[in-house]
């Protein structure tokens, strides 16, 4: 079964890898100010809007004023949701109209190396928008400095199952449209039912376990738990659970997306 | 476990590419129906053929981006399927479109792949400034590669495949679009490399460009090999000197085709009959025979050769 095979195909690294991480830098600095805006403006913006201007209604949450609670669910939202725009709209774009890839296949750089730089660089980017939101979480004394690396540690790990995903997405789609059912029925529910916006225990317990079955589920707990200063052993699950979700998600992805590379 | 062709490295030093059997199979169609080739170092070597040949095929194949279906593969003496990231760091490939990356100016469009290529950063950009020069883009240097004109962008992706300085470099359709004073130029530069002692091979549909540049060629159609040679020792071999041409109408046909049909090869192509004039024959003793009011002699060339292989039908693609 092919399928299967997939799950435990070996990806084959080199430096090509940081050759594509450096193309998709490049082009980042050609068009700077609209990338940074898009990073991190927006989720300040967001905090502004749900975490102040929601969370003054809301009041406490876990015992937490509503925009602590929030914080490090933002943190987590926003790396999501550029990865997962960079790992397929961006990948897409560069795989079929700009045929990017075909000349970088010319050279010796490799299809796997293709795969896994575009998953680097998407990661990166994810993680430079939580870098953001910490940044002005720890402007407004919301989070502590010292908890800021490893909470981005875990964001880091989430970036790169996230990237893995969006090109499993990537190498399956026939067209954009695809991008949106994807959004709709995977990035969309987990957005809003991860314990991003309100606990978890609110859910029913059906609901919840399900939740439980999802990266982000897993990146908000640990993140939480981190920026709250309460480290618990639940923390060394979640990641155990987010590395393997992104040992499986990189094979996979990357023996779909070199099949797409060359047929 | 050393793969028995192994030991044809040793003998293939003068051959940059050799091919056996290969085929590539989409489906149950043969694009590339089972080819032998052997290609010599230092020369131009052509295919040729319509649309739909496969002569794309042959070349991604050899330039290592599509996996042959069967059959054994040797690039600079080393084997596609096992020592294909060295093959691609001593080639240089102009793929069709150009593959110029839209978003980068022309210099990073160079930088960017010289990376990819593994040069050091230094010397990448001293040999592309060269090269920039070489092919008359240095004005263009900061642009950015949209405001090119198509002849500027074949000659950007001919500067950026001469990166690696590769032995053989690879051109896949090179004028194709192109105005006649930009594949004057192109023909020109190409024609140099070639005295610079790098092997060449190239695919066109243009015969006059096969003629013009290719010191061997191969005339390929529905995935195989028609015929291989020296472009006028084919000419000379399937048509001839010269071609006297003439227009009849259907009911005439027979009665003109009696006349010559003994002494001379022709090929009827609609209502245009093809009369192959050979070099100890005269072609304006066969058209005082012929006796026809529309009759055109000129010299023979490599489409009489083509049409005459090949059946004449037109191809959508």
């Amino acid at each position: 079964m092919r399928l299967v095979a997939d799950f435990f195909y070996v990806p084959l690294p080199g430096r090509g890898v940081w050759c594509i991480w450096q193309r998709n830098f490049l082009y980042f600095r050609y068009s700077l100010w609209v990338s940074v805006l898009w990073v991190i403006v927006e989720p300040i913006l967001y905090l502004l809007a749900i975490g102040y201007g929601l969370g003054t209604l809301v009041g406490e949450v876990q015992g937490l004023p509503y925009v602590e609670f929030f914080i490090p669910a933002l943190m987590v939202i926003s790396a999501m949701l550029v990865v997962f725009f960079e790992s397929t709209y961006s990948t897409y774009t560069k795989l079929t109209r700009q045929k990017t890839f075909d000349t970088v296949l010319l050279t010796p750089v490799g299809p796997d190396e293709i795969a896994l730089g575009e998953m680097l660089w998407a990661a990166s980017k994810g993680l430079l928008s939580a870098v953001g939101v910490a940044l002005v979480g720890w402007s407004q004394g919301l989070i502590d400095p010292q908890m800021i690396l490893p909470a981005l540690g875990v964001v880091a790990l989430m970036c790169w199952v996230f990237a893995a995903i969006g090109l499993i997405f990537t190498s399956l789609a026939k067209n954009y449209d695809w991008f949106l059912y994807a959004q709709t029925i995977f990035i969309m529910p987990m957005y809003l039912f991860a314990g991003t916006y309100f606990p978890l225990e609110v859910l029913p317990p059906l609901v919840r376990d399900l939740a439980l079955a999802l990266p982000l589920t897993h990146a908000v707990m640990a993140v939480r738990s981190i920026l709250g200063g309460d480290f618990q052993a639940t923390i060394l699950v979640n990641v155990a659970v987010l590395f393997g979700m992104a040992v499986l998600a990189t094979n996979f992805a990357v023996s779909r997306f070199r099949r797409k590379l060359i047929g | 476990m050393t793969p028995p062709n192994q030991r044809l490295i040793l003998k293939s030093m003068e051959v940059v590419v050799e091919a056996r059997s290969i085929e590539k199979k989409y489906g149950n169609k043969a694009v590339v129906d089972k080819i032998d080739l052997r290609i010599p170092q230092g020369q131009c070597f052509g295919l040729l053929g319509p649309n739909g040949a496969g002569k794309t095929s042959l070349l991604k194949m050899i330039y290592g981006v599509s996996q042959m279906t069967s059959g054994e593969l040797f690039v600079l003496g080393l084997n596609v399927r096992t020592h294909l990231k060295i093959i691609k760091s001593r080639i240089g490939v102009v793929p069709q479109e150009d593959g110029l990356d839209q978003d980068f100016t022309v210099m990073d469009n160079l930088l960017v792949y010289a990376r990819y290529a593994g040069l050091k950063r230094k010397s990448a950009h001293l040999k592309a400034l060269d090269l920039l020069r070489m092919m008359q883009l240095e004005d263009y240097e900061a642009r950015s590669v949209e405001i090119l004109s198509g002849g500027m962008k074949r000659r950007l992706a001919i500067a950026r495949a001469l990166l690696n300085q590769p032995e053989l470099l690879i051109l896949d359709e090179p004028t194709t679009g192109l105005d006649p004073q930009a594949r004057q130029w192109i023909w020109h530069s190409l024609d140099q490399l070639k005295r610079a002692g790098r092997s060449l091979v190239l695919t066109t549909h243009y015969m006059e460009e096969a003629e013009t540049l290719c010191d061997r060629l191969v005339i390929m159609d529905k995935g195989k090999i028609l015929c291989e040679g020296h472009p006028r020792d084919l000419i000379q071999e399937h048509v001839g000197r010269e071609v006297l041409e003439f227009e009849v109408a259907p009911e005439d046909l027979n009665y003109y085709l009696k006349k010559v049909k003994d002494q001379y090869r022709y090929q009827v192509i609609n209502s245009r009959v093809n009369l192959f004039i050979s070099e100890t024959q005269d072609g304006r003793e066969a058209a005082r025979i012929i006796n026809s009011p529309n009759l055109r002699l000129r010299r023979a060339a490599l489409n009489d050769v083509f049409l005459k292989l090949s059946g004449h039908e037109l191809r959508d693609q």
